[in-house]
């Protein structure tokens, strides 16, 4: 079952327009990264599935209902997290989430129960303090806190790392992961070491569409260049193997990088094994997000 | 009802918190002393400007002072009261529309009529108790000092006055939900009731238009009846509650 489902959203704000035909389909319980630069529109499809746009074409699907602009009833399904959540400055933490629980409709003492569990995940149970005096990552915590609390199926964050500290990412990017056994996780980032730390899935938002979609294995699997890593000990033994075959590279260091399309790597292996070439490392090169993410904002 | 409760409470409890409750609080409640006060006062400050006035011509005779005189200060003074009522409260909606805070309640699925009926609920409840508090004031130092007695048609004049802060409020109320910023919230408000001034000029439909029910002094002099604040009373009322209903639909339609 998809927990979100876009086809052909477009949007135009004023001459420019930011969405033409976004295709994006997120599937239940998968953590999912939404990748694309500053200004692509992660922001915009984000607002659109929460209602608070009208977009100017497409359908939008949560849990299977319609999403409606306006008086949006799928927002009973999600969880939001803004990139910068603001709070009523003159509440305290446990008393924003009282707030948040009663405007939801929330049993009272559910509230209650599910306030301190989550003030405990987010680490502000003994914040005393008004929301007035918190600091950025404070804030962050807290509103992960809020979008968790009516126990949504999809979690929404826009960016929720972009301005924090290293630490501050980090407890961010642990906190979504502890919570990925209750909901569906849709974030949108442009900081791609975060998604190769937590997410299943990801999507690259590109000139308005989905370029790419897909489970983090298959992207890579689909975007791999298949090469393969090879280090000698010697400079003699490097010569060699590029005298036999011209296609291969020079690495780092007494590396080597074979592709496989141009030279097969058994061909390489026994050329290696024939000429008994001691290896000291013969590896898959793994591609990164960020290769992967340029080869498709280049194509 | 429970999520509109809860969100009442939020405005209130932000009322409280901010020191707007409590400088609205002092306000009425000077204006209300001062009335009476000002009133008081007026044969002692003509005592004192007697020798001055003296000098140019003129003659102080002995003053004789009533509650009328302060009954006229009330409703010189609490036009001031509602510019500043206003003037507070002008960014009750903007000021979350530039923070953003209301997205989170919607996206909880707050329905958002409740937004409007709950700010609209705490700025007439405000101006209702500061309103009626000052008036309570005025009436009981008068009657300490004079007799209220004197003047005609009292309750009815307070009355209609209190109905026009309701209306300004609806005003506000609507070009919160038309405008971002709280300059154009003032702009609105301002502009409408200067219209209503100025087309009040026209005697021939100065009787149904909300500015009317700003002469109390009228009333209390016995220049006018309660009967001829009646048109303007139900046109008031229909038009706040036009102003209140085009407000929670708009603000439906508001891009946030």
């Amino acid at each position: 079952m998809d927990m979100l489902r876009i086809s052909g959203l477009r949007k135009r704000f004023g001459d420019k327009e930011v969405l033409r035909g976004l295709d994006l389909t997120v599937p239940e319980n998968s953590i999912f990264g939404f990748i694309g630069q500053n200004g692509a529109g992660k922001t915009t499809t984000m607002k659109s599935v929460l209602g608070l746009l009208k977009a100017d074409g497409g359908e939008i699907l949560v849990n299977g209902e319609r999403v409606v602009y306006g008086q949006t009833a799928t927002n009973r399904h999600i969880g939001y997290l803004p990139d910068v959540p603001e709070f009523y400055s003159f509440m305290t933490a446990p008393e924003y989430l009282d707030f948040c629980g009663a405007i939801g409709g929330m049993d009272k003492r559910e509230t209650s129960k599910r306030r301190d569990e989550l003030l405990e995940l987010v680490g502000l149970r003994e914040e005393t303090h008004r929301v007035g005096g918190f600091s950025r990552g404070m804030k962050q915590r807290l509103g992960i806190a809020q979008a968790l609390l009516a126990r949504p199926k999809l979690l929404i964050c826009d960016e929720p790392t972009s301005a924090l500290d290293p630490l501050g990412r980090k407890e961010i990017l642990d906190i979504l992961l502890a919570v990925r056994e209750q909901t569906t996780v849709l974030f949108s980032t442009h900081i791609l070491t975060d998604v190769e730390r937590i997410c299943t899935d990801v999507a690259f938002l590109h000139g308005g569409t989905v370029r790419v979609q897909g489970t983090l294995g298959e992207i890579k699997s689909r975007f791999g260049q298949d090469e393969y890593l090879l280090e000698t000990d010697s400079e003699a033994h490097l010569t060699a193997i590029t005298g036999a075959f011209p296609a291969v590279r020079r690495g780092t260091g007494n590396q080597l990088i074979c592709s496989v399309k141009d030279t097969p790597a058994f061909e390489v292996l026994g050329f290696v094994s024939a000429h008994r070439i001691p290896l000291v490392k013969w590896e898959r090169v793994e591609p990164t997000l960020e290769t992967m993410f340029m080869e498709v904002i280049e194509s | 009802m429970k999520t509109l409760l809860a969100f009442l409470k939020k405005e209130l409890t932000e009322q409280l918190r901010s020191g707007r409750v409590l400088f609205l609080g002092i306000l009425f409640v000077l204006f209300g002393i001062m009335n009476p006060a000002v009133a008081k006062l007026t044969p002692w400050l003509m005592e004192q400007l007697a020798d001055t006035l003296a000098e140019s011509g003129m003659t102080v005779t002995e003053v004789n002072i009533t509650a009328m005189d302060s009954w006229v200060q009330f409703f010189k003074n609490i036009p001031m009261a509602l510019i500043a009522f206003v003037l507070l409260e002008s960014s009750i909606f903007t000021k979350e529309y530039r923070s953003g805070t209301l997205i989170l309640s919607l996206t909880k699925g707050l329905e958002r009529y409740k937004v409007v009926a709950a700010k609209s609920t705490v700025l007439i409840l405000l101006w209702s108790v500061g309103y009626w508090l000052c008036y309570a004031i005025t009436y009981a130092y008068n009657a300490y000092y004079w007799d209220n007695d004197i003047a005609k048609s009292l309750p009815h004049s307070a009355l209609v006055w209190w109905v026009f802060g309701l209306w300004v409020i609806s005003l506000t109320v609507l070009f919160s939900t038309l405008c971002t910023a709280n300059t154009g919230v003032l702009v609105g408000t301002g502009g409408v009731v200067l219209v209503s001034t100025v087309l009040g000029m026209i005697p021939k439909v100065s009787k149904f238009l909300p500015t009317l029910l700003t002469d109390g002094n009228s009333l209390i002099y016995g220049q006018k009846s309660p009967k001829d604040y009646t048109a303007a009373l139900v046109i008031t009322g229909a038009t706040a509650v036009a102003a209140l209903t085009v407000s929670i639909v708009r603000f439906n339609k508001k891009q946030l």
